[in-house]
């Protein structure tokens, strides 16, 4: 199977990148997350987290529902700076 | 099979079908709505309460084939266009349409059989787009009798084509 | 300083859950802000141009479109809500506090009790080349062309024969748009035949125990190889074929939004027939956060009747716990979850009970893929 295909869009991460780090010993996404930015693009991880997970689960016989999850900060979605400090100075 | 391609089976459209007899006295419903989904808008379109009250809204619908008419207001009322009116002794199917643009009376135009292949041309007699019906129109077609319970859909345009 | 507003009830989402959510609890006089991260309120109701099915009672043979508009009209006529639109809800605090951005501002609002009806993301798919351009999520598609009325092709591949990649498959097929085939990994059709019979009828293949396994093309789709699986889903080299296409749509599945759930700590329990991690909540739709509701795709993936209904009962509960009591609450609750039992009832709901079953209960909190975080 070709492995050059997209797993994370927002960070341009493919199957084999990511199956080359479980295999090296990278088998939380806590960990991938670090070393790839996985999950830390536009999306937050709305896509590629579940696949990731799936690829672990393969490689470590473990269940989807045994992977822990990265945590889940505020903001949800990318904000301007303005937004938080900006033009908010000005109002009473 | 109906499960894998989406074409029901001879069996089951034995299930949906009147006999000979009621089919030869005239227009009836024929309601081809296989999997049980929770559903229920053909049952308040019945004038003649022809389609059983759901128990369940799960049911599949229950047509009293002595009390329909063939008057078609239930073809519009199905979310998924199952319902069909097949009047045999003059050779007519009522069908839920679509699509743009619609048929003209007089139109001649391809009879799709339930595989979406074209298997006859048939004639456009009737074509129904009240605002009741929401856009759904139905078109009644009329066709050689040995296609009238195989054609269920209709292809618009060029018959060359 | 960040502006603070105070309100009885937050609604974050203004689709076919939060819509209900916020009209029932406003006609017991709450005080709403529905936040709405799209320009209008709808959801993926403003794409549904297909009739509903269901119970007619609930608006069953009405087009999703007109639902939309219905509730939409409602809620404008409501003093009681006030609808933010283009409005992000960004994050939940330990101090119960929502912030939003909203008009290039952050503001923050502190609400008695918050309905979290966020809804639900696309799934992907891997296949090579699946980042070619021409390959879309069926959601994209529907905005794309039931919203701004453009094409996102000539020939389409699709590839999912649940309800939405059928759904999506007519809706094509009505815009003139050449469907090649439906592509089904599974052994059957996932959603309703009738569905599948009705553009099967139109010439449309659908091809069950098949996947992608690459998209062609150089600087955009020209096709897909499709190939055949076994029973395990896997491959069957030397079974695949070529079909051609400008365009792949991706109808793979749904995943809750959940995050604002996870923030504010509420249990997750992960039922993968609900389409991911969903949040433990109570037969009132009430989270294990006492200020929280969940109601629609973000409670588990669902249609949008069941949706409705969930959002009624949340708000109806919502809006008691607030304060606003009324006389009818227990019937009209009791009535609610009825129509939604019913719904759920027959074979087609065996997967959605199968999931709720799980979602309640303690055994399940260890299957928490959060827990960690707590």
């Amino acid at each position: 199977m070709n492995e050059d295909m997209i797993v994370c869009r927002c960070e341009d991460i493919t199957l084999k990148e990511l199956r080359d780090l479980i295999a090296e010993g990278y088998t939380t996404l806590d960990e991938i997350k670090r070393a790839l930015r996985l999950g830390m693009g536009p999306c937050q991880g709305n896509i590629c987290l579940e696949i990731a997970a799936r690829e672990i689960c393969k490689m470590t016989d473990k269940k989807m529902e045994d992977i822990k999850m990265p945590s889940k900060r505020p903001p949800i979605s990318g904000i301007k700076m303005s937004e938080l400090v900006g033009d908010n100075q000005n109002e009473k | 099979m109906l499960k894998r391609t989406g074409i029901p089976t001879s069996d089951d459209l034995q299930s949906v079908t009147p006999d000979k007899e009621r089919l030869l006295e005239g227009p009836v419903a024929i309601i081809e709505c296989f999997n049980e989904i929770p559903c229920d808008p053909c049952f308040y379109s019945c004038p003649f309460k022809a389609i059983k009250k759901f128990d369940d809204i799960n049911d599949k619908p229950e047509l009293d084939y002595s009390k329909c008419t063939g008057c078609g207001n239930c073809i519009a009322s199905c979310p998924g266009l199952a319902i069909f009116v097949v009047d045999y002794p003059k050779n007519r199917l009522s069908l839920p349409y679509e699509f743009l643009p619609l048929p003209s009376v007089g139109d001649k135009v391809w009879g799709l059989n339930r595989a979406g292949k074209s298997i006859c041309q048939v004639e456009v007699i009737k074509v129904k787009d009240p605002d009741k019906n929401d856009k759904t129109a139905v078109i009644t077609i009329r066709l050689s009798k040995k296609y009238l319970m195989e054609v269920r859909h209709i292809k618009v345009g060029d018959l060359d084509e | 300083m960040i502006l603070l507003i105070n309100t009885d009830l937050l609604v974050i989402g203004g689709g076919p859950a939060g819509m209900t959510a916020a009209l029932k609890a406003a006609k017991r006089k709450a005080e709403v802000i529905i936040v709405e991260r799209y320009h209008e309120l709808g959801g993926q109701l403003t794409k549904q141009t297909h009739r509903f099915f269901g119970s007619k009672s609930e608006q069953a043979g009405t087009r999703g479109i007109d639902i939309a508009r219905g509730l939409t009209k409602e809620i404008q006529n409501m003093s009681e809500i006030k609808v933010l639109t283009e409005a992000t809800a960004q994050g939940y605090y330990e101090d119960k506090i929502v912030t939003v951005s909203y008009q290039n501002k952050f503001r923050k609002i502190r609400a008695k009790r918050i309905i979290i009806a966020t809804g639900a993301s696309e799934k992907m798919m891997l296949f090579e080349n699946n980042d070619l351009p021409g390959v879309y999520g069926a959601g994209a598609i529907q905005t794309l062309m039931n919203l701004y009325g453009i094409l996102p092709g000539k020939k389409v591949i699709m590839v999912g024969a649940g309800n939405i990649g059928l759904i999506v498959s007519y809706q094509l097929l009505q815009a003139g748009v050449e469907v090649k085939a439906v592509i089904e990994a599974d052994s059957e059709i996932g959603g309703y035949l009738v569905h599948a019979s009705k553009i099967r009828r139109t010439g449309v293949p659908i091809y069950t125990g098949h996947s992608v396994k690459s998209a062609i093309g150089e600087s955009s789709v020209k096709g897909a190889e499709i190939i055949k699986l076994d029973e395990n889903w896997q491959m069957i080299t030397g079974t695949e074929r070529f079909i051609k296409a400008d365009t792949i749509c991706l109808a793979v599945g749904l995943r809750p939004l959940v995050s604002l759930l996870i923030q504010a700590d509420c249990a997750m329990v992960y039922v993968p027939e609900l389409g991911g991690d969903v949040p433990i909540r109570d037969e009132n739709l009430k989270t294990t956060n006492d200020q929280i509701f969940v109601a629609g795709d973000a409670a588990g993936i669902e249609e949008a009747t069941a949706a409705m209904l969930e959002g009624e009962i949340a708000g109806l509960k919502a809006a008691s716990e607030i304060g606003y009591l009324s006389e009818d609450v227990v019937e009209e609750t009791r009535r609610l979850k009825r129509e939604l039992k019913k719904l759920r009832g027959g074979p087609i709901g065996r997967k959605i009970r199968r999931g709720l079953s799980k979602v309640r209960g303690d055994d399940n909190v260890k299957k928490n893929r959060y827990s960690h975080l707590r």
